[in-house]
């Protein structure tokens, strides 16, 4: 374990008395000016800070969060609804936006859906800054892939240059479930990345703690040859679904929408809106609120016989 | 996890200008699925006094069995109903028979007790789950929401509230602490408790 | 990987379980009967911890007999709720408490409605429109939300009723095999293949 860690702590990990106070000192001079700020990709990957402790790894998990340790010192965010699927039209992106510590609702307004570049979007869930520091430096090397070979990197390729930076610090705390969505030569793709080094093409993923309750929705409406506005609709619904039924999801719905021009953003959905009043004037909306009281008004089981007809 | 945090659902009461308020949301959740949005945990236990009962459902049924049944002998015995301050005491000896294995319940009660001269007087009371009253002058919460319910409280309560600010009081300040719990939340419902009627409203709140 | 469903419609209650007996990795019995028929208009899908299961259904279905003999009218739903839900409550702070979480359907003759109950092993109960036990309820609670309907006819119901059973058998990592599917109305109850 610490024998990995040396390797990705830059200069400072090798002294384990060396005082880290002084953060500036642990970066080469050739990470400003020189090279363009990019010195970091020469090294193949940036260098961290690391605790001056015997064992960094177990530090970290000691203070991190854990299920069975809610009272632990720095809580990692945890609840997440997000999906993504490929249809005839290209590629839907949904995700809610809530951020819990424990039980408290830290945020309801997170931005889950990370804008790698104009043509791919990366998904959020497991650790926050995780998802957008390496989406983020993805997006950078996508930029030079660009640069380097005169042609856009193919999903596949962008997202396996992901699994593989991840990869290479598993073990070390790491917490990302992402899919990595876009349109390439092949068309429409999307592929699942995780921490643990999984990486998965297909149709359909969705992931997070309420990943259960939108694939419940998603699997029942899903078909290839949806509509656009049928797969936007679909997409929404399956957010609401995980928002309403899961504690740690919910808040809002962002929803993206991939076609060959790039992604577009398609707009934002309060879930409490969608529970009680529906998407309102958009595509593909049903007319009424998705909450089951609203859809199921005035509807009752009961069956009492038919009052005899007056003789 | 914690056994009080299983279920969900919180509970806040409030004293107003001659009124009680008591509110509760209306989730019922296993962890983090939730279940029903239609789960009651106040009652009320005589015209003039109501206990809600935040924490493990399984003991919010059995408590509320046990309370109907204690309130019944009382008033079979003393021949009158109860008073709720007798009843706070009522509800804490309850909880401190069980002292050992307690139920996993920290009550709230709201009412309106009889003054000598024959008018009411605000009373609202809470206890942990082995019955220590905590008698307050202001607003008592409890459940998982309750150190949310105490910040937005601070901030919202005012003395002497007529029955409908402090319907809309207690109403705000209960929709915006679930709204930052988890485990809170799913609808809401308030019952004010004046000399003459009690104004009892189910509110639409966030469903996520 | 225990699962049972249950969800109302116009007239009718729908209750369904896996047939699956497990212990430890492996399949015992893929036809076991987990629905037990308490009384002419009342059904109890039954889960949870082995040998508690059936000791318990079976001291529930017992009593709820001699409830009728001694009456001559069998319990309502809601009572029949109750009743069952103190039993598991009872017992829940002694050292052989009842690991086990139902679902109650029924019948009620007097009001002409559907009724069924969400218990759990703690003694918990609310009444709903429809439920689900174990891992299958992250999978069908939201696609529930999204299909039942309370007016539906026996077969819009039984439809939907399979997609649960479809999509838990396509998500959740061990498929829980086959279902019995029995019926509850006003005639009385009777099982359906699906």
């Amino acid at each position: 374990m610490n024998s990995i860690l040396q390797r990705y702590s830059g200069s400072n990990a090798g002294g384990l008395s060396k005082s880290t106070i002084d953060e500036d000192n642990d970066f080469s001079d050739a990470m400003w000016g020189s090279e363009a700020g990019f010195g970091t990709l020469a090294k193949g990957v940036p260098g961290f800070v690391v605790p001056s402790v015997p064992d960094p790894a177990a530090f970290l998990r000691l203070h991190t969060d854990d299920h069975a340790d809610p009272s632990c010192r720095i809580k990692i965010q945890h609840g997440t609804t997000t999906l993504a699927f490929r249809f005839q039209g290209g590629v839907i992106v949904a995700v809610d936006s809530r951020a819990t510590a424990g039980s408290y609702v830290a945020s309801g307004t997170v931005k889950k859906v990370i804008e790698i570049n104009p043509y791919l979007l990366g998904t959020m869930a497991g650790g926050a800054a995780d998802c957008q520091y390496w989406e983020t430096y993805l997006g950078m090397h996508c930029r030079l892939h660009e640069l380097r070979n005169r042609e856009r990197i193919s999903v596949s390729a962008a997202s396996k240059y992901l699994s593989n930076l991840v990869y290479s610090y598993k073990g070390m705390g790491l917490s990302m479930g992402t899919m990595i969505c876009g349109w390439d030569k092949t068309g429409p793709a999307v592929f699942y990345v995780d921490s643990d080094g999984t990486r998965l093409k297909g149709d359909l993923f969705s992931v997070g703690s309420g990943s259960t309750f939108a694939y419940g929705v998603l699997d029942q409406g899903y078909r290839w040859d949806l509509t656009d506005e049928e797969a936007q609709e679909l997409g929404r619904r399956s957010i609401y679904a995980a928002g309403h039924r899961d504690a740690f999801s919910g808040n809002t719905c962002n929803l993206y929408h991939v076609k060959e021009d790039g992604w577009k953003f398609i707009g934002n959905y309060d879930i409490t809106k969608l529970h009680y009043e529906g998407p309102g004037d958009v595509a593909g909306s049903p007319g009424h609120g998705y909450g089951y009281d609203m859809r199921v008004e005035g509807r009752s089981s009961a069956n009492p016989p038919e009052a005899p007809a007056q003789a | 996890m914690s056994i009080m945090e299983y279920n969900g659902g919180s509970v806040i009461a409030m004293v107003g200008k001659d009124c009680v308020a008591i509110a509760s949301d209306l989730r019922l959740g296993s962890q983090a699925l939730g279940i029903s949005s239609n789960f009651q945990r106040i009652f009320p236990v005589t015209d003039r006094v109501y206990v809600g009962l935040p924490g493990l459902a399984t003991d919010v049924t059995t408590l509320r069995e046990r309370f109907r049944y204690r309130v019944n002998m009382y008033t079979i015995k003393e021949e009158r109903e109860i008073e709720p301050e007798t009843f706070a005491h009522l509800v804490s000896s309850t909880l401190y028979q069980h002292r050992f294995g307690p139920y996993f319940i920290e009550p709230v009660m709201a009412g309106l007790s009889k003054t000598p001269s024959g008018g009411f007087k605000p009373f609202i009371a809470a206890t942990d789950l082995i019955g220590c009253l905590n008698f307050a002058k202001d607003f008592v919460v409890a459940g998982t929401a309750s150190a949310k319910l105490f910040g937005v409280a601070e901030g919202l309560w005012e003395p002497d509230l007529e029955a409908e600010d402090l319907f809309e009081t207690i109403s705000q300040t209960l929709l915006n602490a679930v709204d930052r719990d988890a485990y809170s939340g799913w609808g809401a419902i308030v019952h004010v408790i004046t000399k003459d009627k009690i104004i009892t409203r189910t509110l639409k709140g966030r469903m996520d | 990987m225990e699962t049972s469903f249950a969800l109302t419609g116009k007239g009718y209650v729908i209750v369904a379980a896996d047939t699956t007996a497990i212990r430890s990795i492996v399949k015992m019995q893929i036809d076991q009967d987990k629905i037990k028929e308490l009384s002419p208009h009342l059904l109890m899908a039954y889960s949870g911890e082995p040998g508690d299961t059936v000791q318990f259904a079976e001291y529930v279905e017992r009593n709820i007999r001699l409830y009728q003999i001694r009456n001559l009218y069998p319990l309502r739903p809601a009572a029949a709720a109750s009743w069952i839900r103190r039993s598991i409550a009872e017992t829940l702070r002694t050292r052989n408490a009842y690991s086990v979480n139902l679902l109650l359907g029924g019948y009620d003759t007097s009001s002409h409605t559907p009724n069924l109950y969400w218990i759990d092993y703690m003694g918990t109960v609310v009444e709903v429109p429809f439920a689900a036990h174990g891992y299958g309820s992250y999978f069908a609670l939201s696609l529930l939300d999204r299909y039942h309907d309370p007016e539906a006819s026996l077969e819009e119901g039984l439809a939907t009723l399979k997609r649960c059973i479809d999509e838990v058998s396509k998500r959740l990592v061990v498929d829980p095999g086959k279902y019995k599917v029995k019926v509850v109305d006003k005639d009385g109850i009777r099982e359906v293949e699906i």
